[in-house]
């Protein structure tokens, strides 16, 4: 057992809280910020202080140098996520492109796409979105309908696209089209890389029950993508989203446990202002969510030797969605019993502003949503690492 | 960053599930377990405990022990849990630690070689019935022998009153480390009888001979075959102090057993798991094994998440022990709360998941389910942890308008 970083990782540690402290703008830190901001404004923001990142060297952290990653190991990009999260430092714009395309372009990309792509997406030069969802292909991912139709060295493409965040700030789209006309479930599907500033796309908002709008839907009529503008090869496209989405499989969770023992650390303070800190079943209740975030924790230096020790996580990283998003939700849940009567207002109660603990609470509903739905979550859990039975 | 076990506390635990599959199997707990009337403590059985080292696990190479930790131990429980396993490890376990932690060197020198080899079966008893664990839930109460000088072979002699309840496998124990209150007056220790700690006086850890005159072993009954219970009552019974013994000390033993008993509550719910995993793979309702049915298959995922976490906390909480961690308070009180959750609630799957062949007396779910429920109080039920965690958390947050401060 050894719970420490190395030298050099904590080198990198001090290095990049210095880098924080000079360059993080306070007034960022101040809870409930953000909300303040319009969307717009705020997303200029971020992509800005992402430039300023990489030009630092704080951007890839485990990425190979030759992709401008600072070539860092494991452990460095959990202590990145940890000092960000720690520092509350915004979270990155291009976060899609950066945790599920990258990774891919890197593992099956031509040479083309490693030199043309990553660079500028690591910079936020260039921001990507995710086309997987259809109206009627959610959980079932393989029901997609998107078609693409060869046109010269094009493909066209239309359909439809929804739950895509960032859609309405993003540069390009990996979407997942039906290339071969009449196949069914998981065959004649390709991986497409297309330009979303062209007539033939249009995005629009879709505002969220938290009121913001950080995902849309993407409208394809006539889109034109050059046919080499293919991951993984045309029809192929089914495997590569798999290999797309494994790359999940190295979060460990930690940025998740920051920010949520934060967030409890938050909820505990309003509870003392509410005169309700003292109630024993509320106590019960609070740190029984304080038991979760810790068995995060130590999951997450679970998750973290294993990917040190280079094995593949697999479906276990199913556990460790199902443990932080579950966790989350279950402490916004007591943080409305604490509320009381008073769980009416929306803030301020009792002088105290609860802006933001309002919005995570609303934003926490989604997190057993995307990326994979507790439900499908439990199904993998129960199939692939209990071997159950279909 | 390692957080896992080592090849070789792997190879221990291996070494010991082995050796149950292959020399005490559920068919050899079922004996134990059905003969409510016997010791619960099979001679076979704990020869080869002794001469396998796990005994020895926490016991000092100077004393011919094998010098590891609590991490180690847990490894050792976890196996023991898995296979639902009677006997007093535990207990002389926890007893040679209080040893080792504030006994003297002859004291060391005398007991910790025989527990370490199986030779000596010893047992704790530090709590009062219906108390709570802590210097707090002491009910025995210790004075001084007078004119009785410290022996050359241990601490200073003192006269023990006062009850001790429930205490593991006190029949058999050849050494029971019993922990008392001490007042700073004669007088006020004398008058205190069964009373608890006020937390004026001091508690002291001594060493009991359960065949010594003002001994009494008073047997209840256990719903859970897998130990022995009794209450231990003293009248005056004459004790050899651990000199180092404080009630920081049984905070620290305490913390011990708690951890111990986590260890071994995640390999009952592991078992549980994967036990009750197995039949659902094989037993055929509606024309399709039950297990492919979804309502199954989801509570079972949750399942296997709980069971996980409580590894991951009872590892934590061992090596936050051996390396005196910050946070090793909350650890334990984490790990021994959601262990004894993820037991429960596995094991009453268990149950529930074998249908009605697992509501029998036959089917051996009952092992698992009774000794979880023993273990959910043992050193701290998830209550008491919680609060525990509470305190830790609730009442060291800043106040809103103290936060800079804080911070």
């Amino acid at each position: 057992m050894d719970l420490t970083f190395s030298a050099a990782e904590e080198a990198f540690r001090a290095d990049l809280r210095g880098w924080l402290a000079d360059n993080l703008p306070s007034a960022w830190r101040e809870p409930g910020f953000w909300a303040t901001v319009p969307d717009a404004e705020a997303f200029e923001l971020r992509r800005e202080w992402e430039r300023r990142k990489f030009d630092a060297g704080f951007a890839g952290i485990d990425w190979p140098t030759e992709f401008g990653g600072r070539g860092g190991t494991p452990g460095m990009k959990a202590i990145y996520d940890e000092e960000m999260a720690h520092a509350r430092a915004p979270s990155t714009v291009n976060s899609l492109g950066l945790a599920f395309l990258a990774p891919t372009i890197m593992a099956i990309g031509s040479e083309e796409q490693k030199r043309e792509i990553i660079r500028p997406l690591l910079r936020c030069d260039v921001i990507w979105c995710q086309g997987f969802s259809e109206p009627d292909a959610g959980s079932d991912l393989a029901a997609l309908r998107a078609s693409g139709v060869a046109d010269g060295e094009d493909i066209v493409v239309n359909g439809q696209k929804v739950w895509t965040t960032n859609a309405i700030h993003a540069d390009r789209i990996f979407a997942l089209v039906r290339t071969e006309p009449g196949s069914q479930r998981h065959r004649g599907i390709s991986m497409l890389l297309i330009d979303m500033h062209q007539d033939g796309v249009e995005a629009r908002p879709l505002r969220q029950m938290s009121g913001a709008t950080e995902f849309g839907e993407v409208f394809f009529t006539n889109a034109r993508v050059p046919a080499t503008e293919c991951l993984g090869g045309l029809g192929n496209g089914w495997a590569t989203a798999m290999l797309l989405l494994s790359f999940e499989r190295g979060a460990s969770g930690i940025l998740q446990y920051t920010s949520f023992r934060r967030a409890y650390d938050e909820i505990v303070r309003a509870a003392r202002v509410l005169g309700r800190d003292q109630e024993p079943v509320l106590r019960q209740e609070l740190a029984q969510r304080l038991v979760e975030l810790e068995c995060l924790r130590y999951h997450a230096m679970h998750v973290l030797t294993r990917v040190e020790q280079g094995a593949d996580l697999g479906s276990e990283s199913s556990m460790t969605k199902l443990q932080w998003s579950e966790t989350y939700q279950d402490l916004f849940e007591t943080f409305d019993n604490l509320l009381g009567s008073d769980i009416a207002i929306g803030s301020p109660v009792a002088g105290l502003d609860l802006t933001a603990l309002q919005a995570e609470g609303f934003w926490s509903r989604s997190v057993t949503i995307w990326g994979g739905s507790s439900q499908v979550q439990r199904n993998i859990v129960a199939e692939r690492v209990l071997g159950l039975p279909r | 960053m390692f957080f896992a076990l080592t090849d070789e506390q792997r190879a221990l635990g291996d070494t010991v599930r082995d050796f149950l599959a292959d020399r005490f199997d559920l068919t050899a707990v079922r004996a134990v377990f059905e003969d409510a009337a016997g010791d619960g403590h099979p001679t076979e059985l704990w020869k080869a405990v002794g001469e396998q080292g796990w005994l020895a696990v926490c016991v000092p190479e100077e004393y011919d022990g094998l010098g590891l930790g609590i991490l180690d131990a847990h490894v050792v429980a976890r196996a023991l849990g898995a296979g639902v396993v009677p006997g007093p490890w535990l207990s002389t376990v926890l007893a040679g630690e209080a040893v080792r932690l504030a006994g003297s060197e002859a004291q060391r020198a005398d007991l910790l070689p025989r527990i370490a080899d199986g030779d000596l079966a010893a047992t704790v008893a530090l709590r009062g019935a219906g108390r709570g664990w802590g210097a707090d839930g002491v009910t025995v109460s210790a004075v001084p022998v007078a004119g009785e000088p410290a022996a050359e072979a241990g601490g200073e002699l003192g006269a023990l009153t006062g009850a001790a309840s429930p205490v593991e496998y006190l029949a058999v124990a050849g050494l029971v480390v019993v922990a008392a209150t001490e007042s700073s007056t004669a007088a006020g220790a004398a008058g205190a009888g069964a009373g608890s700690a006020t937390g004026s006086g001091g508690v002291g850890l001594y060493l009991v001979d359960p065949q010594a005159a003002g001994v009494t072993v008073e047997p209840l009954t256990s719903y859970d075959g897998t130990t022995r219970l009794a209450a231990l009552k003293l009248e005056g019974a004459h004790a050899r102090r651990l000199p180092g013994s404080s009630a920081a000390v049984l905070e620290d033993l305490v913390r011990r057993g708690a951890v111990l008993t986590a260890a071994d509550l995640a390999g009952i719910a592991r078992e549980a798991l994967t036990r009750t995993v197995r039949y659902d793979q094989e037993r055929i309702q509606f024309g399709r094994p039950v297990g492919s049915f979804q309502a199954l298959k989801h509570h079972l995922a949750d399942l296997h998440v709980a069971v996980t976490m409580a590894e991951h906390a009872a590892m934590y909480a061992a090596y936050a022990i051996d390396a005196e961690l910050d946070d090793l308070l909350l650890a334990v009180a984490v790990a021994k709360a959601k262990a004894s959750q993820a037991a429960r609630d596995a094991t009453a799957a268990m149950i529930q998941y074998h249908g009605g062949i697992g509501y029998t007396w036959e089917h051996e779910t009952h092992f698992f389910y009774k000794r979880a429920r023993r273990l959910y109080g043992a050193f701290g039920d998830p209550p008491s942890h919680l609060e525990r965690v509470a305190a830790l958390t609730i009442d060291t947050v800043a106040a809103p308008d103290s936060e800079a401060a804080a911070v």
